[in-house]
C-alpha cells in the first residue's frame, strides 16, 4: 500500500533536491491535533482545509461518521475522528477543521481538533510503526521524530478506506 | 488505417440501424406481399449492406447479401411470391447478416459463422441449383457495388459504368460530386438572391438526400417522399434511400461536407452537459431562496424588482436549457418497438397461435439510457402475453372472440412520465388461479391470500419463482422473468399497473420517467432532518391527527378511505432521534409502487422541488433506504429516499409510530443561587445591561444573547440548563415571538419560562406573546425588584438563598 506514499514522498524528496539543494529527502506533512495526540498526514493527499459548516447525518452508519456535506457540488462524507479514535466527543470549536483528503478517487472530509502546523522533516527521521500496530491493518505510517516531540503519521488510503 | 476505422464505425452504425427497421418491414411485407415500395426498401438495405461490406472485404457477409438481394430482387419484380417459407428462409438469412454484423463489430472480422446452408436456400428460392460457391475473391464484386450504387436510386440515364475499371470509376464519380455541389450551391444563390427565405427549408433534406445519391439531379425538384426524420408507416424506403449511398461513397474519398443536418455525437459529451445542467439547476434554486430571502428582507426596496427580473430570467432560461439538453439526449421509443413485430410473428409461429400487433406512439421520446433498458422487461411482457394472454385461435373462437390476438403497445406522455401500455386481449388474470399457485409455491400464506385485493393478486405475477404455465416452455414458464421486469422498471423509478379483467384481457402500464439525472422529489421533514422522496412514487399526501392511527397486530395502520394503509414513521426507517415534540397532527405520504402501498408518517411537508441525484460515494454506498442525495437551494445535503427499499424495510419495523416520548428532563437538586442560570435574550446592550443589574443580586448564573438566532443555538449547544429565559420581542433575525415558538418545538424546553420583556404594550401583542407560548409579559420600564421577583416566581427560586 505504502508504495503510492512512498512514490510521493519520493517525488517531494526529488523536488526538494532540486530546490534545496544540499538537504536530503525531505517529507512535508501537514500536523494536527486529536484529543491530546498530534497526529500528520502527507500534504500532498490534503484536497483543502476548510471551518466546519452544516452537515447532513446519513442512518445506518457507525458513530464516527457524521454524515455528508456539500463541498462545492460534490456530496462528501465527513468522518469524526475523535470517534473513529475512542475518544470522546467534542463540541466543535473556534479551531475545529475539516480536512478533506484525497486519495486516488476517494475523497473525504476528516474533522481535527486544531491543526498545529506544515512540517517538513527528513526521511531518515521517521521510524516505522511501534511494533505491536505493525501488519497491514494499521492506520499508523510511521512515527517522525522531531526535536521535543514525535508525531504519528498517518495512512491516507487507510483513513478513507471503508471499514464497516 | 485510421480512415479504414472509421469507415468501419460508419458501417456498423448504419447497418444496425439498417437492419432494425428490416425486421418490421418484412413482417409488413409478409403481410402485404404486393407492396412494391416496402419490397424496394427492403432490397436497397440488402443492397447496401452488400456494397458497403464487399468494399470493406468482409466476404461472408457480402456472399449471404449478394444471395438476399437476388432473392429480393426477384420478389421486387414480380418473379417470385413472398410466402411464409420464404420469408422464413430470407428472416434466417437476416439473422445471420445480424449476427455477422455483431461479429464484425466484436473482431473487426467476418469469420466463424457459417452461411452455407442458409445460402444454399436462398440460392434454390431464386431458381438456382444449390450449389454455390463459397466466398469468392472481393475485386470482383467490388465493381458491381459500386456500380449499382450510382443505379439504385431513381434516375437511369447515367452513362455505363460497368466498362469502367474502379479507378475510373471513382473519378467519376469524384467529378459528378463537384458538378453537383456547384450546381447545389449556384441553386442556392440564386433563391437567396431571390428572397425566398423560409420556403427554402423544406427542400433542404431533399438536397442532402440527392447530393447524397451523387446524382446530377435537378435539385429542388421535391421527391414524392417525405423527408427521413419523420416515422412514417414505411419509413425504411425514405430512411435507406439518404443513407445507403455515402456508405458506397466512402472509398472515393467523402464529399467535402455538404448540408448537414445531423451530428453524432458522443454520448459521453451529453453525459457531462447533463451533469453540467445539474450543477446549473442546483444553483438556481439557491438563487430562487436567496432572492425570497432578500425579498423579505429588504420589502419595497427599488433593486428589488430588478434582481427579481434576473432571478426569472436565470431561473427560466436553466428550465429551457435543461429541457433542451433533456431533449438532445432523447430516442423514439420506436427504436424499442421495432423488434416486436419481428418477435410477435415468431412467437404466433412457434406457439400456433394467430396475433397481431397494434403499436401506437413509436415517435414518443425517452432518455437515451431508459430506452435502453426499456427494451428486455418489454420482451418478457410481450411474451407473457403472448404465451399466457393470447389464447390458441380454437379457444378464441370458441369463446366468440376473433380468431387473431390482438397486442396492443402504445406509448404516450403522462406529465412527467412516459406510460407504455401493453394490452392484450387475451384470456386475462385469474386472481384465484393467481393465489392458489402463488400458495402452492408458499410465495404467500394463507392469511395473506385471504385478505389480498384484487390488485394485489394481480401483482403476484411478478413475485419471484411465479409461473403459471401448466409446462415450461420454450417462451415462458420457468418463472424467471416478470420479477426481472419488476427490478428493471422500479430501478428506472419507474411503477408497473396492472388490469385485467377475466376473458377479456390485461392490461399492463410501465410508468416511467423521462430522464433519470433531474427529478421532481416531495421534500418532507422529520423533527430537524429533510428527505426526498420522488414524487413518481407519491400517490398522494394525508394530513391525520393522532387518533386515526390504530395499531394491529404491533403495526400500525390507518384507513385511507375504503382501504386499510400500513403506516411506518420515517424517523423509525431512519433513526431520527426524537428532539422536537411530535404536534397532535402528522402528514401521511401515501408511497405507492405497483399494487403495494405505504404510509409514511412525517413531521412537515416541505413542498415540491427538482433536485439532481447525486450519489454518496464509494464510502457510503449501499445504505439501506437511501438511494442518494441531491443539494439543496441552500447549499444543504438532503437524502433520497429509496422506495423500494424503505418499503422492505418498513415491514420490520414494530414500533408504534407516534410513540409519546416526552422525557422527563432531568431535573438536578440547585444547592446554590448559581445553580440556577437564567438566559437574557436582548438585541440593545444598554437593556441587558440593566437586566443583568437587577438579577445579579440574586446570584444566578446569567447568559445573554443578543438575539433570537444567537438564544436559540445557545439553548441547543446544551452547555447550559436554563431555568428561565428573558425575552425582548423586537430584535433582528429571529423576534421574541419566533423564538418563543421554536423553543416550544422541543420536548425538553416545554416547560422552560419564558419572559417576555419588552416596551410593546398593546394587547393584541400580549396575546401573541400568550400564543407563542410566553409565561410572563413584563413592560418597560420596570423596576429592578419586580423582575428580580418574577424571575424568582418562575424559577422556583428557594427561599433559602434569599
Amino acid at each position: 500500500m505504502s508504495d503510492k506514499l512512498k512514490q510521493i514522498i519520493n517525488k517531494q524528496g526529488d523536488q526538494q533536491n532540486v530546490a534545496m539543494d544540499q538537504l536530503d529527502d525531505i517529507v512535508q506533512l501537514v500536523g494536527f491535533v486529536i484529543g491530546e495526540e498530534e497526529y500528520a498526514i502527507p500534504i500532498l493527499s490534503i484536497q483543502e482545509i476548510i471551518k466546519p459548516f452544516t452537515w447532513t447525518r446519513v442512518p445506518q452508519v457507525p458513530s464516527y461518521i457524521l454524515g455528508v456535506f456539500n463541498l462545492r457540488g460534490a456530496v462528501i462524507p465527513l468522518i469524526d475522528l475523535r470517534a473513529k479514535f475512542g475518544l470522546q466527543t467534542k463540541n466543535q470549536s473556534e479551531e475545529t477543521r475539516f480536512i478533506v483528503m484525497r486519495h486516488g478517487d476517494d475523497v473525504a472530509g476528516f474533522v481535527i481538533d486544531r491543526l498545529t502546523m506544515a512540517i517538513r522533516i527528513k526521511k531518515a527521521d521517521i521510524g516505522p510503526a511501534p511494533d505491536t500496530v505493525n501488519g497491514d491493518d494499521t492506520i499508523i505510517e510511521g512515527v517522525g521524530k522531531q526535536a521535543d516531540k514525535i508525531i504519528t503519521i498517518l495512512k491516507v488510503n487507510k483513513l478513507l478506506e471503508r471499514d464497516f | 488505417m485510421d480512415e479504414f476505422q472509421e469507415i468501419l464505425q460508419d458501417f456498423l452504425v448504419e447497418s444496425f440501424e439498417l437492419v432494425e427497421k428490416l425486421d418490421e418491414d418484412l413482417v409488413e411485407l409478409e403481410n402485404n406481399p404486393e407492396d412494391l415500395e416496402l419490397l424496394n426498401g427492403i432490397f436497397r438495405v440488402a443492397h447496401t449492406v452488400k456494397g458497403a461490406s464487399s468494399f470493406l472485404n468482409f466476404d461472408v457477409l457480402t456472399h449471404l447479401t449478394h444471395h438476399m438481394e437476388d432473392v429480393l430482387n426477384k420478389a421486387r419484380h414480380g418473379e417470385l411470391i413472398i410466402t411464409p417459407d420464404v420469408m422464413d428462409v430470407v428472416l434466417e438469412s437476416i439473422d445471420l447478416m445480424k449476427a455477422l454484423l455483431e461479429t464484425i463489430r466484436d473482431t473487426s472480422a467476418d469469420a466463424g459463422i457459417d452461411v452455407s446452408a442458409c445460402v444454399v436456400k436462398l440460392d434454390k428460392i431464386t431458381g438456382g441449383s444449390g450449389d454455390v460457391e463459397t466466398p469468392v475473391a472481393v475485386a470482383v464484386e467490388a465493381t458491381p457495388v459500386v456500380e449499382e450504387v450510382v443505379e439504385t436510386p431513381v434516375s437511369d440515364d447515367e452513362p455505363d459504368y460497368d466498362s469502367m475499371s474502379p479507378d475510373d470509376l471513382e473519378a467519376e464519380i469524384e467529378k459528378l460530386l463537384q458538378e453537383r455541389q456547384a450546381e447545389d450551391k449556384a441553386k442556392r444563390n440564386a433563391k437567396l438572391a431571390a428572397g425566398e427565405s423560409v420556403l427554402a427549408a423544406p427542400p433542404e433534406p431533399t438536397e442532402e438526400a440527392s447530393s447524397a445519391k451523387e446524382e446530377p439531379k435537378a435539385t429542388p425538384t421535391p421527391e414524392p417522399t417525405p423527408p427521413p426524420v419523420t416515422p412514417t408507416p414505411a419509413p425504411v424506403v425514405q430512411k435507406s434511400t439518404p443513407k445507403e449511398d455515402p456508405k458506397a461513397a466512402a472509398p472515393a474519398k467523402r464529399a467535402p461536407a455538404t448540408v448537414e443536418q445531423t451530428i453524432r455525437v458522443d454520448v459521453k459529451r451529453l453525459d457531462h452537459l447533463m451533469n453540467l445542467i445539474g450543477e446549473l439547476v442546483l444553483a438556481k434554486n439557491r438563487l430562487i431562496k436567496i432572492n425570497d430571502d432578500v425579498e423579505e428582507r429588504y420589502e419595497g426596496e427599488e433593486f428589488l424588482e430588478e434582481l427579481n427580473q434576473v432571478v426569472s430570467i436565470v431561473s427560466l432560461v436553466t428550465t429551457d436549457l435543461q429541457i433542451a439538453v433533456m431533449k438532445t439526449r432523447m430516442l423514439p421509443i420506436g427504436k424499442v418497438f421495432n423488434k416486436f413485430p419481428r418477435m410477435i410473428r415468431d412467437l404466433s409461429r412457434e406457439l400456433n397461435k394467430k396475433i397481431d400487433l397494434e403499436l401506437a406512439g413509436e415517435d414518443t421520446e425517452l432518455d437515451k439510457s431508459i430506452v435502453e433498458e426499456i427494451g428486455d422487461p418489454l420482451v418478457h411482457i410481450i411474451r407473457n402475453s403472448c404465451d399466457h394472454g393470447v389464447e390458441t385461435p380454437e379457444e378464441r373462437l370458441a369463446k366468440g372472440k376473433d380468431e387473431t390476438g390482438i397486442i396492443g403497445l402504445k406509448a404516450y406522455n403522462e406529465g412527467n412520465q412516459i406510460v407504455i401500455q401493453i394490452d392484450d386481449d387475451g384470456k386475462g388474470l385469474d386472481t384465484d388461479m393467481l393465489k392458489n399457485k402463488s400458495l402452492e409455491k408458499g410465495i404467500i400464506t394463507e392469511k395473506e391470500a385471504d385478505s389480498m385485493s384484487e390488485k394485489e393478486a394481480f401483482g403476484l405475477i411478478f413475485k419471484p419463482g411465479f409461473s403459471t404455465a401448466a409446462a415450461v416452455t420454450n417462451v415462458s414458464g420457468r418463472g424467471v422473468g416478470m420479477d426481472v421486469v419488476k427490478t428493471n422498471i422500479e430501478k428506472l423509478n419507474g411503477i408497473i399497473d396492472i388490469d385485467s379483467e377475466l376473458g377479456v384481457g390485461t392490461s399492463m402500464k410501465l410508468k416511467i420517467p423521462l430522464t433519470l439525472a433531474i427529478i421532481q422529489a416531495l421534500l418532507v421533514g422529520v423533527q430537524e432532518e429533510y428527505y426526498a422522496i420522488p414524487l413518481a412514487s407519491v400517490l398522494e399526501t394525508v394530513r391525520i391527527s393522532r387518533d386515526e392511527i390504530y395499531t394491529v397486530e404491533g403495526r400500525s395502520v390507518m384507513r385511507l378511505r375504503d382501504e386499510v394503509l400500513s403506516l411506518v414513521h420515517i424517523g423509525d426507517i431512519f433513526e431520527v432521534e426524537r428532539i422536537l415534540d411530535a404536534g397532535e397532527h402528522a402528514y401521511v405520504v401515501v408511497l405507492g409502487l405497483g399494487t403495494s402501498k405505504l404510509g409514511l408518517i412525517v413531521d412537515t411537508l416541505v413542498g415540491q422541488e427538482e433536485i439532481v441525484i447525486k450519489s454518496l460515494g464509494d464510502y457510503l454506498k449501499g445504505i439501506e433506504g437511501v438511494a442518494g442525495a441531491t443539494i439543496r437551494g441552500d447549499g444543504g445535503v438532503t437524502l433520497i429516499v429509496d422506495v423500494v427499499a424503505l418499503m422492505q424495510m418498513a415491514k420490520d419495523v414494530k414500533s408504534a409510530p407516534m410513540a409519546d416520548t416526552s422525557s422527563a428532563a432531568a431535573i438536578t437538586e440547585k444547592t446554590k443561587p448559581s445553580d440556577y442560570t437564567v438566559m437574557i435574550v436582548d438585541d440593545s446592550k444598554t437593556d441587558r445591561t440593566i437586566m443583568r443589574k437587577a438579577l445579579e443580586p440574586m446570584g444566578v448564573t446569567l447568559v445573554e444573547a443578543s438575539d433570537g438566532q444567537e438564544a436559540l443555538s445557545i439553548l441547543k449547544a446544551g452547555e447550559h440548563n436554563f431555568d428561565a429565559m428573558l425575552v425582548d420581542i423586537e430584535m433582528p433575525r429571529m423576534d421574541g415571538y419566533t423564538l418563543a415558538s421554536e423553543i416550544k418545538k422541543y420536548n425538553k424546553y416545554k416547560n422552560l419560562p419564558l419572559i417576555a420583556v419588552t416596551s410593546r404594550t398593546g394587547k393584541s401583542d400580549r396575546m401573541r406573546g400568550v400564543e407563542s407560548g410566553m409565561v410572563e409579559y413584563i413592560t418597560k420600564p420596570y423596576s429592578a425588584d419586580y423582575l428580580s421577583s418574577v424571575v424568582q416566581r418562575n424559577v422556583n427560586f428557594k427561599a433559602e438563598f434569599l
